[in-house]
This record gives structure tokens, sequence and C-alpha cells, in this order.
């Protein structure tokens, strides 16, 4: 059998990467303070990492206790087209708004975070799980 | 020099006293503020004291006194409300030892004495007069203009710091113990166990709301037009951290902290010290800035009957303040150019300018009035200097503010729809707080 191609080897995965997406939509909602590096106090995920995970075509974007208009601003102010900016309390609002297989909160905090993500039915990662982005495995 | 706390007597708690005696007599000149920050970083250089002395010195130099003539100070030794030092601890002694200490290594870190600041601003050569009046600057304030007006001092600073720590406030130090002493942890925020610190403040706004047919989503253009101020307040801590206009949108949509308080409708604490230089009116004519008078102080001490005051209570109160603000100066409502009635609750602040009886409102119609223009360039302005909610949790915004509209230094913020003669300021509870008004002229 002759070895593939790079140029097959990209195809064949560009086409289970799609056939991924469509089976296996994911969100992650991100906290801000103490989670992401613009967050006050910052935290270890960068906003790098939140483009790579919107570009892999995962649905991103923010539940804060910081004002809507702000998660905007920041989203807007580095370029990453986010799916939803929301208050902390608003998880299941998202839930209801997006279809996805699989859905994820990350943030710093016991109460604010884990416990309003597991509520509304999302599995949580706190910000030094999420760093090696544990959705792309 | 032992300092004490302000003696019952140089407070005006009742009505019937008349024109304050010393109306007209002791001026605010000068103002100073330390930056603001959201916590301590551990740093000597960035503790309460050090951001206590900066805020002084500013004071100083802003009215343009020699600080040999100063002769008085006054200040608040209880520097937060929910950022208490957790008992065994380590204190770092390094930091302790930056400065001139006290025998309470926590002295200038999380608790401030008048001995403190003498030992470590070595140009305070001949203060005479220190004094506490606790709580708040609105409090240290009336003991300041108080003790000018008697003679006890003739140039004296006024101070108002606030520490913050790491951590969440009111869940560490006293609040997290599994005991504490009589009925501590009744009262709105103090413990780990108890209810939020504004849920108090909550319930008499839902039946506020019930008694008038009112809303909170009503409060929106309060809050906006709050942070809009507070974002032209360079001293602020929004105005300098994250410039962020506060829309409707934002507010209807935070998440209830106590309902019907929701997140916003709280202030945010942070680090900060305000300091203002009070003299006699006639030494105040030959400093560096515009003289403010003060025409009155007033200070409200209800009780309630229960737990958590009554709406019924509160109105009482508050109306019973407004009388006292206005018989000690001499004025009426309609002498007011603007108010500054403290809101760190929000949800309270309706309470504070329906007593004073604002541009003639009556109990139930502050909601409606903030649906009009209560803008600074407007003929009503509410609050122009956006409080706490738009600033962060200093109680002194609002006094600060007053007297830069007065002197003509408010910048961006001042006053174009009114001309800034007589304001009024103060708080913090409608239950209990002190009180000042604020004139271009003595009389």
């Amino acid at each position: 059998m002759p070895l593939p191609t790079k140029k097959f080897e990209t195809a064949r995965f560009q086409s289970r990467y799609e056939e991924r997406l469509t089976r296996l939509a994911i969100l992650i909602s991100f906290d801000i303070d103490g989670t992401l590096e613009v967050g006050d106090p910052p935290g270890v995920l960068t906003m790098e990492l939140v483009r790579k995970t919107q570009e892999a075509g995962i649905l991103v974007g923010s539940c804060s206790d910081r004002p809507i208009s702000g998660q905007r601003a920041i989203w807007e102010q580095h370029g990453i087209a986010y799916d939803f900016a929301v208050s902390k309390h608003q998880l299941p609002d998202v839930k209801e708004r997006f279809e996805a297989e699989a859905y994820y909160h990350i943030g710093d905090r016991e109460d604010l975070d884990r416990q309003y993500a597991l509520a509304a039915g999302f599995e949580f990662f706190w910000p030094d799980e999420a760093v090696s982005e544990p959705w792309l495995k | 020099m032992t300092t004490e706390n302000a003696p019952a007597s140089m407070y005006r708690t009742t009505e019937g006293l008349g024109v304050w005696e010393h109306k007209g007599k002791v001026a605010a000149v000068g103002i100073g503020h330390s930056p603001t920050t959201r916590r301590w970083d551990g740093t000597a250089e960035n503790t309460m004291g050090a951001n206590s002395i900066f805020a002084l010195r500013q004071a100083i130099a802003d009215a343009g006194v020699d600080p040999a003539d100063i002769d008085g100070l006054v200040l608040d030794p209880v520097t937060t409300t929910g950022a208490h030092w957790p008992p065994g601890q380590e204190i770092p002694m390094d930091v302790v030892n930056h400065w001139n200490s006290t025998d309470d290594p926590l002295d200038g870190i999380a608790k401030l004495s008048a001995e403190w600041i003498l030992k470590n601003m070595p140009e305070l050569t001949n203060v005479k007069f220190t004094m506490y009046g606790q709580g708040c600057m609105s409090h240290a304030i009336v003991v300041a203009a108080q003790a000018v007006g008697e003679g006890r001092t003739h140039t004296c600073l006024v101070l108002k710091s606030w520490h913050n720590l790491e951590g969440r406030y009111n869940q560490s130090g006293v609040s997290a113990q599994d005991e504490v002493p009589g009925s501590f942890a009744l009262a709105p925020g103090r413990t780990l166990w108890g209810a939020p610190g504004s849920y108090g403040t909550a319930l008499q706004f839902a039946e506020y709301c019930r008694k008038y047919g009112k809303s909170h989503d009503m409060m929106a253009p309060f809050m906006a037009n709050s942070r809009r101020n507070g974002l032209l307040f360079p001293e602020g801590y929004w105005a300098q951290h994250r410039p962020e206009q506060l829309t409707a949108e934002d507010y209807l949509n935070a998440r209830w902290i106590a309902k019907p308080a929701n997140l916003f409708d709280n202030d945010i604490p942070i680090m900060v010290s305000g300091a203002y230089l009070f003299t006699t009116a006639e030494r105040a004519k030959d400093m560096k800035q515009k003289p403010v008078y003060i025409l009155n102080h007033a200070s409200s001490r209800g009780a309630q009957r229960s737990v958590l005051p009554t709406l019924d209570e509160v109105e009482k109160e508050t109306a019973e303040t407004g009388r006292k603000i206005y018989e000690g100066a001499g004025i009426t409502a309609a002498d007011l150019s603007f108010e500054n009635m403290y809101d760190g609750f929000a949800l309270f602040h309706q309470f504070h300018i329906e007593g004073l009886r604002y541009r003639g409102m009556q109990n139930g119609d502050a909601l409606d009035f903030y649906q009009k223009d209560i803008s600074i360039e407007g003929p009503d302005p509410v609050l122009p200097s956006g409080g706490n909610i738009g600033s962060g949790r200093s109680r002194f915004w609002m006094h600060t503010d007053s007297i830069q509209q007065i002197q003509g230094r408010a910048g961006a913020r001042a006053l174009t729809g009114v001309k800034p003669e007589i304001g009024v300021s103060g708080g913090p509870m409608p239950m209990g707080g002190n009180f000042t008004v604020w004139s271009a002229t003595p009389d």
C-alpha cells in the first residue's frame, strides 16, 4: 500500500475534524477575572488560547460578573469572534441558545464558577486544568 | 497624646437646635486623594498608611498651607467594613518596620491611629488636637467642622482611609469565626453565615416598590448616571482602572445578591485615602483655594424596633434628617443647587433624597424622578459625584465633589445646568449618618 501523501493526510484529517465538529459541537464559557490573562486579577489562560479554541470551531464566550458591555469590549479589543457574553447566572440561557454535545465552563471560583456551572449542566475546569486544552483531546 | 472618639455633644442630632452657631465660620479648602487600587499588594509603599500620608500631603499642598501651621487632625481609625485581618495570620514585620510603628503592628495596615500618622509625618510639628470620628468621612467631617467652630483647632486635617485585603469581603477575620459576640451575626454582611450586606436595604426597597408601585428596573437611569459621573472623576477607581460605562442592559442582567439588590447595587471595595483641610473662615481667605463654607452639620441616630429598619422607620428618619439639615443651615430645600447623598448601596439613595424633599419630591417620587434628566448638565442633578457606585467604596466621593463643584474644580464633572452654590452631602445609612451643607458663601 502506498504511503499517503501529505496532501492526502491533510484532507483526511480535515474530513475527520469536520465530522467531529458536526457530531460533537463543543461550547466553552470563560470566566474573566482570575481566569483570563486580561482579568483582574490576571488568570493563566491567554487570549491566544481562546482565539485558537475559537478558530478550531468551538463555540466560545464569556460568563462573568463584569458588565456584559465590558465583556463584549474585551473580545472585540482582542479580535475574537465570541458567540456569547453573559452574566454569571446566565449559563442556563447559554445552554438553551446553543446546541452542543459538550458544554464547559472555566473559572476560578468554587461558588461563582464551579457551582453555577455544574448546576447549569456544564462540565467544569479550573484555569490551570484548562491550560492543556483538554477539550481538544 | 491620647486620641478619643468625639463626644456626643459635638453632634447635632435633634430637631429644634436652631441655626448652627458656627454657620459660615468653618471652611474646607484643601483636597487630597491617594491613587486607588482594588487590594493591597503586600508592599510597604502601598499600605493604607502610605496612602493616608499621600492624601494628607496632597491636601496640605492643595491648600497652600505650611504643615507647621496645622494644629488638628480628625480621622476614622476603622479602615474597613469587611476586610478583616485573619486571626493568626502572620503580620509582615518588614512592612510594619518600614514605618514608624505604634504598639499595634496592624496600625497603618488594617487600622489607623492618629499616633501612627503623627509618627510618620514629621512635618506635622504642631498638632495639638486629635479626635476620632468613627465610621466614615461623613462622620469625621462633622467632628472636624464642630472642632474648628468651637476653636479646638484652627487648621485641621480630616482623613478617611480604606484598606482592602486579598480574598472576599466579609469572609475572613471575625466574619469567619465560629462564634461572634452578642448580636454581631444578625447585622447584614457581617459573617459568613449571615445574609449579604445589602439585604436590609433590599427588603426596604422591595417594600418601597410595593408601596409606591415602582420596580427595580427603574433604577437603571440612576445607575448609568452614577457610573457616567464616576468616569468623569479622575480620582476614582473605575476612571483609573476600568473606564467602562454601565448600561441599562448591564444593570438589568446582573445577578441578584439579595433580591431585589443586584451585583451593581453593591459598591466595590477598594484601597483609597481621602483628606481635606478645614480651617476658620478668616484663615481660609488667605489660602490657595476658594473656601467652601460649612453652613451646618447634622446627624441621624435613628432607632429601629427590630433586627432591620422598616420602610416606615426609614422614611420617618430621613425626613427628620432633612429637616435638621435645613434648620441648622437656615435654608430650605429650594436653596439646594445639588445633592450628593450617599449611595453605597444604590437602593437607598432615594430614601436620602426624598427625606431632603430634593426638588420638591415626596416619598415614592424618586424613581420617577430618575426617568427624567438627572445629569450634571440638567437643572436637577442627582449625585454629581457618582458616589460609591461611580468610583468605588470610599464614602467620600460625594464630599470631594461637593467641595470641588463649589470651588469650580470639578473638571469634566462640573455642573452646567445649575450654578453650584449650595450642596449637601453625607451618609452612610438612612437610619444613621452624618451630613454637611456646603456653600459658596458664608451666609
